[in-house]
């Protein structure tokens, strides 16, 4: 499905919560959406949903999602980060998505089969007391069984355990169909495994749009862990940023667009020195106000 | 999909979630509880003071009909859509392929139905219950009467609920809205703030309308309308109201007029609902 937004401006009384806010997603692509909290990533998910009435333009494969819902909306599927705490069954609650998609009750099972959530176990159970991992399971189930052709994912494998969290990235690489995915997140294994490309908001505005890795290189940061036993390259690791956090662990935080280059230095200098080596990721992504790329298309 | 299925499946969900916060329940004994005094009361003592304790009884029965039914709808209806709003099924319900009307016509109809039901079977169940144990007739003609009539009130309290719970999004301002609603069509009865306007002077066409207009005292003239009662029973704008129109009159101004208003309130919340942020 494509998306277009053309200058779409939302406020909630003296709030504005996005200001001529202006991208196209082509059909298939997937795009990350980062922001601050209440850089208006909701408002924006929400108005694709048809939820909120905005100015400006949303189209939808050409078709607005307020006026043309009966048509646009069966295409569009979403996975909220935290889930209603409704006290229905689970039972009840796929059973009227199941009809209002036109699903059968296998197809959902299935998918949340592959996440390893047993529908038929915890049917009974009240929506509310499943655990927040257990509720995003059969959130994700909802939405990748309707097949949709726009899927909007809110932080989808916050509450998920690693296990869960591959099987998510599996599953959305094994859909028949290839979805237009607009992803709100700022997990770093998400955005590495699901997106291309990453628009940026702050206070509304759209101040980057460009592909997932450079932004990854310039924003998102790993930690580089050095083990060593020789007193001597004690100074070669102090100069070059790191710091000793005892039992011979030295350790620095790195952009991610330098760490490989700092492990060839650190490999190529110290060789005979290093016993162990730890490369990780710091989950989250630092969006710093005011370091926009790229400023909003007019 | 169609906007029945649509329909079907947003009110089973709103008829489990009604069932399950056992406001059905409590319906049911409300309306239990005020029909069994009906029936103890009325019944039996009509054959010791016939017609006049009859009417006396109809008269208090009507009464507490219509002061008990809109405080049970606008509560019932009044904190529905803003609630759902707070607590997120709105979020998760319209992210499915349902259209605002149709959730809409749906979770109106589930709050109606709820409130209607159990009114349409306890007061005849009760009346042959009544008829059986103490071997009275039962009035079938104002039993009817008081049907419909309460369901009118119903509709209209409803209607007006969902239109506060819809406009006003903070739960708390709604409920001292609902509140506030409720008190007002109270005290424009004959009986409250009417009496008291018309012994200050106030402009007795104005005092009327306002009374008229009120859906509350046209269902009280309605069903005491069944019952023959007298200038005191009616109060000065009732007994106006009764040389003017009929009997009949009343009766169907007690039906229409909530009708009327309840489907203008449910019209103008469905607008709002169709168009306005739904989060």
């Amino acid at each position: 499905m494509r998306v277009e937004l053309r200058d779409v401006t939302k406020s909630f009384g003296a709030v504005t919560a996005l200001r001529r806010v202006s991208f196209t997603l082509e059909s298939g692509e997937r795009v990350a959406l980062l922001g601050p909290n209440g850089s208006g990533k909701s408002t924006l998910t929400r108005s694709l949903l048809g939820m909120l009435d905005c100015r400006g333009e949303i189209l939808l494969d050409g078709l607005s999602p307020v006026a043309d819902r009966a048509r646009v909306a069966p295409r569009i599927a979403y996975v909220p980060q935290i889930a209603p705490r409704l006290a229905a069954p689970v039972r009840e609650i796929v059973a009227a998505v199941a009809r209002l998609r036109g699903l059968t009750r296998s197809a959902i099972e299935e998918i949340a089969a592959a996440l390893e959530l047993d529908l038929s176990a915890c049917a009974a159970r009240p929506f509310r007391s499943l655990s927040g991992g257990m509720r995003q399971k059969l959130g994700i189930a909802l939405a990748l069984a309707s097949r949709p052709s726009l899927l909007l994912l809110d932080e989808p494998t916050a509450s998920l355990d690693p296990r869960a969290r591959q099987r998510f990235f599996e599953l959305m690489e094994t859909l028949a169909e290839k979805p237009t995915v607009l992803l709100a997140s700022h997990r770093l294994d998400e955005i590495r495994h699901l997106v291309t490309r990453v628009l940026v908001l702050e206070d509304g505005v759209l101040t980057y749009d460009g592909s997932s890795r450079d932004y990854l290189g310039d924003h998102a940061q790993g930690v580089i862990e050095v083990l060593v036993d020789d007193e001597e390259v004690a100074r070669w690791l102090a100069v070059h940023g790191f710091h000793c956090t005892g039992s011979g662990w030295w350790m620095r935080t790195v952009k991610n667009g330098q760490r490989l280059d700092l492990v060839q230095d650190l490999t190529t200098h110290l060789r005979h020195a290093v016993r162990d080596l730890v490369v990780r990721d710091v989950e989250s992504i630092r969006i710093a106000k005011h370091d926009a790329k790229k400023e909003p298309t007019p | 999909m169609s906007a029945k299925n649509q329909f079907v499946a947003i009110a089973r969900i709103e008829l489990a979630e009604v069932l399950r916060s056992r406001w059905l329940w409590f319906c049911v004994g409300t309306y239990a509880v005020l029909c069994s005094i009906f029936v103890l009361v009325g019944l039996r003592e009509s054959s010791v003071l016939g017609f006049t304790g009859m009417g006396r009884v109809l008269m208090s029965f009507s009464h507490a009909l219509v002061l008990l039914l809109p405080l049970l709808g606008l509560s019932a209806s009044g904190q529905v859509v803003n609630r759902m709003r707070d607590d997120g099924s709105l979020e998760l319900w319209f992210s499915h392929p349902v259209t605002r009307g149709a959730f809409f016509a749906a979770i109106s109809f589930v709050r109606i139905a709820v409130l209607v039901v159990p009114l349409a079977i306890v007061l005849p169940l009760l009346g042959v219950i009544g008829q059986v144990s103490f071997g009275q007739s039962v009035p079938w003609g104002f039993v009817t009467r008081t049907l419909v009539v309460a369901s009118a009130l119903l509709v209209v309290s409803v209607a007006i609920g969902l239109l506060v719970s819809t406009f006003v999004r903070n739960q708390s301002k709604a409920l001292m809205l609902l509140l506030f609603t409720w008190a007002l069509g109270v005290a424009l009865l004959d009986f409250a703030l009417v009496g008291l306007m018309l012994q200050w002077h106030v402009q007795p066409l104005l005092v009327f309308t306002l009374a008229a207009l009120n859906p509350v005292q046209d269902a009280r003239l309605a069903l005491l309308a069944g019952a023959d009662p007298e200038l005191g029973q009616l109060g000065p704008v009732g007994f106006f109201l009764a040389q003017e129109l009929g009997p009949t009159g009343l009766l169907v101004a007690g039906i229409a007029w909530p009708c009327v208003l309840g489907a203008t309130c449910w019209w103008v919340t469905l607008q709002r609902f169709r168009r306005g942020d739904l989060v």
